[in-house]
């Protein structure tokens, strides 16, 4: 605050020096460019600052919950993993051994199994920071837990699977919040140094204003697991997570949403509408679609086209595209005029040989890890999970219009009572029926062949 | 000499203005100081409890959470009766002390309608919203519910003013009434009744009045028949005080038809609950019930509806339009006959019941409103529109039962006022200049919102007239439900509107 004043204070008495005509003229040949700070944008660290010793607790041991702990270790000084929590032991043995490896052992008394871990994870009072990295399902109630036992948090994204789940997610956010508690979500993207710098340069006016979008998230299949003898449903289908809906909310949430996140943000705001078309063609488990094309509608004839498929063999690759009035930008490092020349270009550093990289020093997995370490110990505080919430909810807007075949608003979908998934979450047996979608209505109809194979 | 006593009387002219200015300095701060002490005290809580004639609001505020409560804090009269310091505190200080000394001295404390005065309309009007925020500035404390956060997103997000009022009317005066906030389960599954029940309905071969029975309860009600014929609609353009939609007069002819004697009591309309209320996770939704056709009801409501006045006899209240008509539906397939909510065409002719003035019953609506400044203080003769309708001038703000009132000419009570009614029509302000039949008319095919008719215990005489139009306003009377998506069964804002049921002719002679 001081210090705004004081650059105020001299910017004015320079001004005055340089008198009425010449402070015009100045102003008109170097506008302030906007900074960071102003942006909120957060800070690119080298590594997190030296602090109180911090302990974590991870929950959800999986191969993305093991790494984002090992992310969380590595991002800076006296930093440690003491608690684990998962449905499974052998996922909680996989990732102890891993820590064992690095010769970093947590203790087995700290290691918790069952659909409550987490809450006797979180009972340990010496946890400083949860991490929660389990299937998206479980995060809203994971995420309350964490505010009520005053825990600051690290959350993986998406950040639930229905609209029920995100307005949870606001709330506790919300409560999180009035009492100070950080939280960073896994929206790397927004950590990345060359996505803040092409953020600055389009906030500037690099490319005039938006008037269109594009967001991709193209790949082949993602895994599955085959169900094996001595599997009940429930345990099937937890261990099978990236193919239910209930489960991972389809993979326009699971990995899209990213995608989605860098239109909400660089567009500053969520659009109002969806209608969008999805399908399963090849996908091989479960009851999620393997492709999705969703308009976002926001407002004054500006639209972002998304799309995502699952699906080996065909045209793929991930980004975003924003169009402006005066260029366009890949949100990640290159900004085109509208004649596709090069107007900017993010600098990478040179490695120690001193040859050009071509990625960012610290990875982005890391940055956000000091990120919340940093806010944690010098107090600027950060918290990322309503916006991410948004985001989150913005595919599940487009989800349903995929679904439905309907137009989804952003009212509709934020008041929606869509609760998905069995009432009940324990083991065994799963009387829900986990039919793939499909939009609209039938056509009446007896139309049918005569004889087998009859042109109809 | 002459210098000499200038001089002099320059001296002594120096030396007073010197007096008067120490004198005024210290008068100013003589006077701001009192001042301060003036308005500290008259903010005080023994200040306002000293002239305010209110002991039992004095009680309610020591029994509500901003007295009584686990943190010892007390909240004072001020702290919600006037907005924050600096935000316009002294200016409704004065407007506010101003008005309670008026009262205080001219005015008969009392006849002060307490009660009144603490419905959220008034209510609005006299707690300040910024008060509560001033020190209610986490809304979303670690504590807070599911159903307090959907709220508060609502709160944060609407577009349409909410008022903290809408949902926490009684924290600053506790109502034991109101005290229940929670999801009722157990709303009228005990029955009370000890006397057999009813086996099968009332048999009708003539068209006559009869009272109906409703089959495996004790409930019974009137239902009076009323001759077909033609009537003007709506109200001349010279009737005082009408509004634009009630015109132009048009000719309407009706066939005969069974209109019951009273608005649905809670007792007729626990039946219905009872025999289909329904236990849905998702309250927004139908849920059809496909074995056979069995009528899927209401779903528990939040708090009480019945607002603590008390069930029985009294107008069943706060449950949707959509509710209304399902009820209907049920009470038919019960019965045999062919109930509905009236057409609004047949709601005016069976008010009016073959009169043409402004009220079925003598009075001018000019004379008798109460709306204006010199109405205010010469009340008017309310001696025969208070012994015919339940309107806020005699109604203690709440629903009275039908026998507080007398009949119209057809045998009608509470035709005018007690709770507005249902119709079956969409409302449309212009449907009288499009309406070209004339006979049995339906109003528009569609529409937003249906009519209401008749007025309630809040309404002003000018909207008790047979004449006078109003319409359902879904989004507002929803506007503190808590769920998303929010009831169809039950409103949460709206306190006096209920419904009427009409029987047709074709159900009994089977054509």
């Amino acid at each position: 605050m001081k210090d705004i004043d004081r650059r105020k204070f001299i910017s004015r008495a320079a001004m005055a020096g340089i008198g009425i005509a010449g402070a015009g003229a100045l102003l008109a040949s170097c506008k302030k460019k906007i900074d960071a700070s102003e942006l909120k944008l957060p800070p690119v660290l080298r590594g997190a600052p030296k602090g109180k010793k911090l302990r974590a607790g991870l929950i959800g041991t999986g191969d993305r919950g093991t790494g984002a702990a090992i992310n969380f270790i590595s991002s800076g000084p006296d930093l440690e993993i003491i608690a684990l929590a998962d449905v499974f032991q052998d996922k909680i043995d996989a990732c102890r051994t891993r820590f064992a490896s690095f010769n970093l052992p947590i203790p087995e008394e700290n290691c918790f199994t069952g659909f409550d871990g987490y809450k006797k994870l979180m009972a340990i009072p010496e946890v400083d920071v949860v991490l929660l990295a389990t299937p998206p399902q479980f995060r809203p109630e994971h995420f309350l837990e964490a505010v009520v036992t005053k825990k600051h948090v690290f959350m993986e994204k998406p950040s639930a699977v229905d609209p029920v789940g995100i307005r949870s997610i606001i709330t506790s956010a919300k409560k999180a919040e009035a009492i100070g508690l950080n939280v960073v979500t896994g929206t790397q993207r927004r950590h990345q140094e060359d996505y803040l710098a092409t953020y600055t340069e389009v906030m500037n006016g690099a490319i005039g204003r938006i008037t269109s979008a594009k967001a991709f998230w193209n790949q082949n299949h993602v895994w599955y697991r085959e169900r094996e003898p001595g599997w009940n449903d429930m345990e099937y289908m937890i261990r099978n997570w990236n193919n239910f809906c209930w489960l991972c909310g389809d993979h326009i949430l699971d990995t899209h949403v990213h995608n989605i996140d860098v239109i909400n943000w660089f567009m500053g705001k969520h659009p109002d509408k969806a209608i969008g078309y999805g399908g399963r063609a090849r996908r091989v488990t479960g009851d999620q679609y393997d492709f999705f094309s969703v308009d976002f509608d926001y407002g004054n004839g500006i639209s972002s086209h998304s799309m995502c498929r699952q699906i080996d063999s065909c045209a793929n690759g991930t980004g975003e595209i924003i169009m402006g009035t005066e260029g366009y930008t890949n949100c990640q490092n290159t900004i085109w005029d509208l004649e596709g020349n090069i107007k900017w270009k993010f600098e990478y550093p040179k490695d120690e040989n001193g040859n050009q990289m071509e990625t960012i020093l610290i990875p982005p997995y890391v940055q956000e890890h000091m990120h919340l370490v940093y806010a944690i110990r010098t107090g600027n505080y950060v918290n990322e999970a309503e916006r991410t919430a948004e985001s989150t909810l913005t595919a599940i807007m487009g989800r349903t219009a995929a679904y439905t075949g309907r137009a989804v608003t952003w009212d509709e979908i934020f008041k929606s009572d869509m609760d998905l998934g069995p009432s009940k979450i324990e083991m065994g047996p799963v009387d829900v029926i986990f039919d793939v979608p499909v939009p609209g209505t039938p056509v009446e109809s007896n139309v049918k062949p005569l004889f087998k194979g009859q042109i109809i | 000499m002459a210098l000499n006593l200038y001089r002099g009387k320059s001296h002594a002219g120096r030396r007073t203005k010197i007096w008067f200015l120490v004198l005024g300095i210290l008068l100013t701060i003589g006077l701001f100081w009192s001042g301060r002490k003036v308005i500290k005290y008259t903010s005080t809580n023994n200040y306002c409890v000293s002239c305010h004639i209110h002991p039992m609001a004095d009680q309610s505020w020591k029994l509500s959470t901003h007295y009584n409560n686990s943190s010892g804090v007390i909240v004072n009269c001020v702290d919600c009766h006037l907005p924050p310091e600096g935000e316009g505190y002294l200016f409704a200080k004065a407007k506010t002390g101003l008005k309670d000394l008026y009262g205080f001295y001219f005015k008969d404390s009392s006849k002060f309608d307490w009660e009144k005065k603490g419905l959220l309309e008034n209510a609005k009007k006299i707690v300040y919203e910024n008060s509560c925020l001033e020190c209610h500035s986490n809304l979303f404390p670690v504590t807070l519910s599911v159903n307090g956060g959907n709220a508060h997103l609502l709160y944060t997000t609407s577009k349409d003013p909410i008022s903290c009022l809408n949902c926490h009317l009684n924290v600053g005066h506790y109502d034991p009434a109101a005290a229940a906030h929670a999801h009722d389960s157990s709303f009228g599954v005990t029955v009370t009744s000890t006397e057999p029940p009813f086996e099968s309905p009332a048999k009708v071969d003539r068209f006559e009045d009869f009272t109906e029975m409703i089959p495996g309860t004790r409930v019974s009600f009137r239902m009076i028949a009323l001759p077909g014929g033609e009537f003007n609609m709506g109200s001349p353009d010279d009737e005082p005080l009408r509004d634009a939609d009630e015109g132009p007069v048009r000719k309407v002819k009706l066939s005969k038809f069974w209109m019951a004697e009273t608005e649905v009591t809670w007792d007729e309309y626990m039946a219905f609950f009872r025999a289909t209320s329904s236990q849905g996770r998702t309250e927004g939704t139908v849920v059809s019930n496909k074995k056979t056709d069995a009528i899927s009801g209401a779903t528990p409501p939040w708090g009480a509806p019945d607002q603590g006045w008390g069930r029985g006899d009294r107008p069943a209240i706060t449950m949707s339009w959509h509710a209304a008509n399902v009820y209907c539906q049920w009470l038919s397939q019960v019965t045999g006959k062919k109930f509905r909510l009236p057409t609004e065409a047949e709601w005016e002719y069976a008010c009016r019941a073959g009169t043409e003035t402004p009220y079925f019953f003598e009075g001018n609506p000019k004379k008798l409103t109460s709306d204006g400044f010199f109405r205010k203080i010469f009340g008017p003769d309310t001696t025969l529109i208070s012994s015919m309708v339940i309107y806020n001038v005699n109604s203690p703000s709440k629903t009275e039962e039908p026998s507080a009132v007398k009949a119209n000419p057809f045998g009608l009570r509470n035709m005018a006022g007690n709770v507005a009614e249902f119709c079956s029509d969409y409302y449309s302000p212009d449907f009288y200049k499009a309406d070209s039949t004339g006979i049995n008319p339906r109003g528009p095919s569609k529409g937003p919102e249906h009519v209401i008719r008749g007025g309630s215990f809040k309404s002003d005489a000018k909207d008790v007239r047979s004449a006078a139009r109003d319409f359902t306003k879904t989004k507002a009377w929803l506007v503190t439900d808590p769920q998303m998506p929010k009831s169809i069964w039950w409103y949460s804002d709206c306190i006096d509107v209920g419904f009427r049921v009409v029987c047709e002719i074709d159900s009994i002679t089977g054509r």
